[in-house]
């Protein structure tokens, strides 16, 4: 049963295609592309204060890898880590793929995913609801990360939001059809 | 007052949840201030200074109308902070403050007199001659009830007074005497009814082992929950106890307010205005809330009733659960 996907989650097999070693690169483009919001917004980190520096443990529960960020402005930080060895944090957030990206964008609500046990956190509370309430107002765009404007950053975003739609879809329908929903 | 068509009232902890509450219908927002002059005080929540009056601009472009809470209680040497926070929000443009602490109402009285003045739910006014005092004294337009009292109690207080009521309809229930109670401070040394945050959240974890989560205030444990079951945020008055050989929800059980399929008795019950709790929570709550009791409020207001209200909500509360509260006495 533990090699099953649960409820909102990515096919096993995406675990195997994306081992933390291949994918351990992205930190470096993460960061670049945190740091570019930062510059672009840079108000945008205030709502953290002390939890700047704080470091988040965001860990997929359908990949093979988490992500560790220190959301300090322009001196952000994003690396990617096994999730054994993610060394010490702050905070940590555990939930399918795609959810968490649901939390980043707005399209779901956080704290009711967190009272239905659908994402868990572990850590220091004040510093996940620091982080919580920054997303909630920055109101965050998948073009915003990339330093996008006008026509292009509209598309993007179009593109991405409905693409990651799709597959919330296709996923749902997948535990639908075997009797997990 | 039965007459006039009822005020939806709804929470923004965040300028991004101010634009998600008017853009889903709501008739007015309230919000704080980023500091202990109002009880919402959590981590990278509530408004500055500049994000308010640019919060009522966007409000008012919109038709709906902006209330300010600075309802924690000041602190003695440092009232100047709740004065502050008066003259800001008067600055700003609100359209009232809500408030408790005398000297804050009296300053909102005396300095600020086309100020609409809400008194807050944490005055705990639940009498007519409480009410009456707080009226006559500084002139308040609305008392915001405590969440103890049925619709019949609200009709008959309704009756006794000429003031508008605000009711809550919607989100976490406190069912102690609001701005008096003592639990988390006793926990955690710190008071919700003057430093603003019941639980403050930096003295909550939520510890896992293969029995489940443990939910913990200040290293008391307040609630244990199985592998999968739904929780909620660790206060004091839901947790389980066990008293008298037997382990049970001693003050409340943790479970979220809705009375959607009440608004017709409580427009009935004269109330002017419904209230949405969750200034701590996010846009997607906010809209989805408002959005839901706009629909409900227009149906009642249009001689409908509330429609599924319960089953478009039930996603949104809080431990998973919901009740009609104190509305209905049923354990009478």
């Amino acid at each position: 049963m533990a090699d099953q996907p649960r409820e909102g989650e990515l096919p096993t097999f995406v675990r195997v295609l994306f081992p933390p070693v291949a994918i351990a690169p992205a930190g470096l483009l993460l960061t670049h592309c945190v740091r570019t919001l930062a510059r672009r917004q840079p108000n945008l980190f205030d709502r953290l204060g002390e939890w700047r520096s704080a470091r988040y443990l965001v860990a997929p529960s359908d990949l093979a890898f988490a992500f560790i960020v220190v959301p300090d402005g322009e001196k952000s930080i994003v690396h990617v880590v096994g999730k054994n060895s993610p060394g010490s944090v702050d905070v940590a957030i555990t939930g399918p793929l795609l959810t968490l990206l649901g939390l980043l964008d707005g399209t779901l609500d956080g704290d009711a995913l967190f009272f239905h046990r659908i994402i868990s956190i572990s850590g220091r509370t004040e510093a996940i609801l620091a982080l919580r309430n920054t997303i909630e107002d920055a109101e965050l765009r998948p073009a915003d990360f990339f330093g996008l404007h006008g026509i292009v950053a509209r598309l993007a975003d179009a593109g991405i939001l409905n693409g990651l739609s799709v597959v919330r879809w296709l996923i749902a329908g997948r535990a639908h059809a075997t009797g997990k929903l | 007052m039965t007459g006039t068509r009822m005020e939806l009232v709804c929470p923004a902890g965040t300028p991004a949840a101010l634009r998600a509450a008017v853009s889903a219908g709501a008739d007015a927002i309230y919000c704080g201030f980023r500091d202990e002059t109002n009880a919402r005080n959590f981590p990278g929540l509530n408004f500055s200074a500049a994000e308010l009056a640019e919060g009522v601009r966007f409000a008012h472009a919109h038709g709906a109308r902006v209330l300010v809470a600075i309802n924690t209680f000041a602190q003695t040497g440092r009232v100047g902070q709740w004065r502050k926070a008066v003259d800001e929000a008067a600055g700003c443009g609100a359209d009232a403050v809500i408030a408790a602490d005398l000297a804050v109402l009296d300053h909102v009285a005396k300095n600020h007199t086309g100020l609409r003045l809400h008194l807050s739910v944490q005055a705990a006014a639940a009498t007519p001659e409480a009410i009456g005092f707080y009226v006559e004294t500084f002139g308040v337009r609305r008392v915001v009830l405590p969440r103890i009292l049925s619709v019949q109690e609200i009709a008959a207080l309704n009756r006794s007074i000429d003031v508008e009521t605000e009711a809550f309809v919607f989100g976490g229930l406190c069912v102690m005497v609001e701005g008096r109670c003592h639990l988390s401070s006793y926990a955690t040394g710190r008071s919700p009814n003057l430093s603003g945050v019941c639980s403050p959240p930096e003295m909550v974890s939520y510890d896992e082992d293969e029995e489940g989560t443990a939910a913990r205030l200040a290293g008391f444990t307040i609630d244990r929950y199985a592998p999968g079951q739904p929780t909620g945020y660790p206060t004091l008055c839901k947790g389980r106890f066990t008293a008298g050989e037997k382990t049970s929800y001693l003050f409340e059980d943790p479970v979220s307010l809705n009375a959607g399929n009440l608004i017709s008795s409580l427009k009935a019950a004269g109330v002017t205005a419904l209230k949405i709790e969750g200034r701590q929570r996010g846009k997607r709550y906010v809209t989805e809330v408002v959005r839901a009791f706009r629909k409900a409020v227009d149906a009642v207001e249009a001689g409908s009733d509330a429609g599924e209200i319960d089953r478009i909500l039930s996603g949104m509360s809080e431990g998973g659960r919901q009740t009609a509260g104190a509305y209905r006495k049923t354990w009478r």
